[in-house]
């Protein structure tokens, strides 16, 4: 079992965090302090750190920073009250490997977590053939059971980032920074126009659906059993 | 006032200090009139002696007894001293008894005791004199007597002292004067200071028309609260919007949970609640989110990401990145890029900005309308321009569109905040957000560098 280790001094925000990645299907040990925290990362048995910027005996930027000089390369989400993009650059530069600012959704949390666990088979294969899709990215061109989707680029990259990270929530969010390369919160649904168009071309009439949507979250690709 | 109170402290120091500076000014004065005068009389004395000796070293040594005796009858102030001495030391003719213990000095002149024999009630006086030597190898003493001269210091000592008490009384009193003075000012700029601080920010501190160094700190200080009270409108005027945008959804929020709750009788119906009020909690954490990025970018606090950007590939991007919606909407969504210098900046910021005025020409221009996207040089500055074929921003309300929660129009979903986010990001860059004077069009002006 994926054991998460998670540093957070507020009791109420830390029994919600561990609620929900509990019913993600992780086991989740929790520390209020830096100090108790600093040790428990020590076991080699933690698979990700979940931690909080403010603790109330030190600064959780500076305890990622001790592990990284230790050599000990525990991905680390750093979660912050302190927002602002400034933080989030020192927070990343710091060693956190995905920084979350607060207030967060749950499902963006769990979102963040699994990107960070399963980081993509980053092999540059320009040929996928996951189900019944196949995607040639060399030539641009993309089937479904060997029917042509007619995709745009853009909506070519969205369905190459989907289909190598399955059966995980992507948030609108994350396809904005990943794909577009652009890190804002959109104020409007022009992220949902793009996956909108993209499901339409991909999901054609009483086919599975492969990609679905998680209302008011982001999207999921099934992986075809 | 205690003696403890800082100000009674600083009047005393002011006090002591002008007081101290004038007394120590009198005795310089007293002590260069003693030595002047001491050295005026010491030189017409010496010159006396001096004609002394040379006159009577051109007697013949016979008749020089006769000279002397002739010279003290002269003498009426009865002052002088003068004595001829044989070579073996016997008095010769004078009026002083012994031969003064001083050597023969060729220059200057001694003070020594002399033993008296002419002056009434006398036999030992202090005196100024030489001794020289005659051409027959007797010797002359000649010598003034010191009292008139030592009673005429004493005169001046004592009216100096005299002066001295109304000097050091006028100082203590106009140190007293001076440090009241300052401790007035002092005290008048901690009342109102206090008055401040207790919440009245309007108080100002008096400047007079041509003011000293102490006035023109006042009006420092007056300026500083200018700014200051100017903040605190500001954020006054912020938190009571802040405190009524997010009232009225909090209250459609408990309305509609409350409602749900009543009716809601399976489970689909609780989710159907919960669902609402999440889309509800999401916009208006939005709205909070998007005031402290406001504020965070008006701080211009967020400059670490700034870097070359390619703004043509961001307008392109921008575009390609709405046409989708356009295209729903109905809306011909066209962009004109010319290439330009690349800007320093942020690059997620900039989207975000052109992004929003998009959106904006999407919301607020006609259904099925227009909206171009460009971007051009224009003199030496580079300009992104958004431009619908709506009314656009009414003239009058331009310069309200960038305060937060301002909204044109009521009939638009939206917080408010679009427009001022996009000022505070041009802000942060040094861009200009500028509406056109025709028709629909609002544009970032990035200045020409250097």
């Amino acid at each position: 079992m994926t054991h998460i280790l998670l540093i957070e001094d507020d009791a109420g925000t830390a029994h919600e965090i561990m609620l929900e990645l509990r019913a993600n299907g992780y086991a989740v040990t929790h520390h209020g302090l830096a100090g108790e925290g600093f040790v428990a990362a020590q076991d080699d048995g933690v698979d990700l750190l979940i931690v909080d910027r403010q603790l109330p005996d030190g600064e959780g930027l500076d305890l990622i920073a001790r592990l990284r000089a230790e050599g000990r390369r525990t991905p680390a989400l750093v979660l912050s009250a302190l927002g602002s993009l400034d933080d989030r650059v020192r927070g990343l530069r710091a060693g956190g490997d995905d920084y979350l600012p607060k207030p967060f959704a749950l499902i963006e949390l769990v979102a963040r977590v699994e990107a960070l666990l399963r980081r993509p088979n980053e092999t540059r294969d320009t040929r996928l053939i996951v189900g019944p899709l196949d995607l040639d990215l060399l030539a641009g061109t993309a089937t479904r059971s060997g029917r042509a989707l007619d995709l745009l680029p853009r909506e070519l990259k969205l369905l190459d980032y989907l289909v190598r990270r399955p059966d995980r929530i992507i948030t609108r969010s994350m396809l904005l920074r990943d794909v577009w390369g652009y890190t804002f919160e959109p104020n409007s649904n022009v992220v949902d126009v793009h996956m909108g168009r993209l499901r339409r071309k991909v999901d054609g009439e009483g086919e599975p659906q492969l990609i679905r949507n998680v209302r008011g979250q982001g999207y999921v690709f099934d992986v075809p059993v | 006032m205690s003696r403890s109170d800082p100000r009674t402290r600083a009047t005393w120091r002011w006090g002591g200090a002008i007081a101290a500076l004038l007394i120590v000014q009198s005795l310089v004065v007293a002590g260069l009139f003693w030595v002047l005068a001491n050295g005026s009389h010491r030189r017409m004395a010496e010159r006396g002696f001096v004609r002394d000796c040379r006159d009577l070293a051109a007697i013949a040594a016979p008749a020089r007894p006769a000279g002397v005796r002739a010279m003290l009858e002269r003498d009426i102030h009865r002052d002088r001293f003068l004595a001829l001495f044989a070579a073996d030391g016997a008095l010769i003719e004078g009026n002083i008894a012994r031969l003064p213990l001083a050597g023969i000095t060729a220059h200057g002149s001694v003070v020594a005791e002399v033993v008296t024999t002419e002056l009434p009630g006398k036999t030992r006086d202090i005196a100024r004199l030489v001794i020289c030597a005659m051409p027959d190898g007797s010797r002359l003493v000649t010598g003034v007597d010191l009292d008139d001269a030592e009673e005429a210091l004493r005169v001046v000592e004592r009216s100096l002292a005299i002066a001295l008490i109304p000097a050091i009384l006028l100082a203590i009193g106009f140190g007293l004067a001076a440090g009241r003075r300052a401790a007035r000012q002092v005290d008048a700029v901690r009342t109102l200071t206090a008055r401040i601080v207790a919440g009245d920010l309007a108080e100002r501190l008096p400047v007079g028309t041509d003011p000293d160094s102490f006035g023109l700190l006042c009006a420092h200080i007056n300026a500083m609260l200018d700014r200051l009270q100017m903040l605190v409108t500001e954020v006054r005027g912020v938190g009571d919007d802040i405190a009524h945008q997010l009232r009225t959804p909090l209250t459609r929020l408990r309305a509609r949970v409350e409602r749900g709750l009543r009716e809601a009788d399976t489970r689909a119906g609780f989710e159907a609640v919960a669902d609402a009020a999440l889309a509800e909690i999401d916009t208006l954490l939005g709205i909070v989110a998007a005031l402290l990025r406001i504020r965070e970018l008006e701080d211009h606090a967020r400059r670490s990401r700034f870097a070359a950007v390619d703004l043509a590939r961001l307008v392109e991007d921008a575009c390609e990145l709405h046409r989708p919606t356009a295209e729903d909407r109905g809306i011909d969504l066209t962009c004109e890029i010319a290439p330009v210098a690349p800007v320093e900046g942020d690059a997620s910021l900039l989207m975000e900005a052109v992004s929003n005025l998009i959106d904006n020409a999407m919301k607020f221009g006609p259904a099925n309308g227009r909206v171009l996207l460009s971007l051009r040089h224009a003199g030496g500055a580079v300009v992104v321009t958004v431009a619908d074929d709506g009314p656009g921003v009414p003239r009058a309300e331009r310069s309200l569109v960038t305060q937060r929660f301002y909204r044109g129009r009521q009939d638009c979903e939206g917080a408010g905040l679009g427009l001022s986010l996009v000022n505070a990001i041009a802000d942060l860059h040094g861009f200009t957000l500028a509406f056109a004077d025709v028709g629909s069009a609002v544009s970032l002006v990035a200045p020409a560098r250097g």
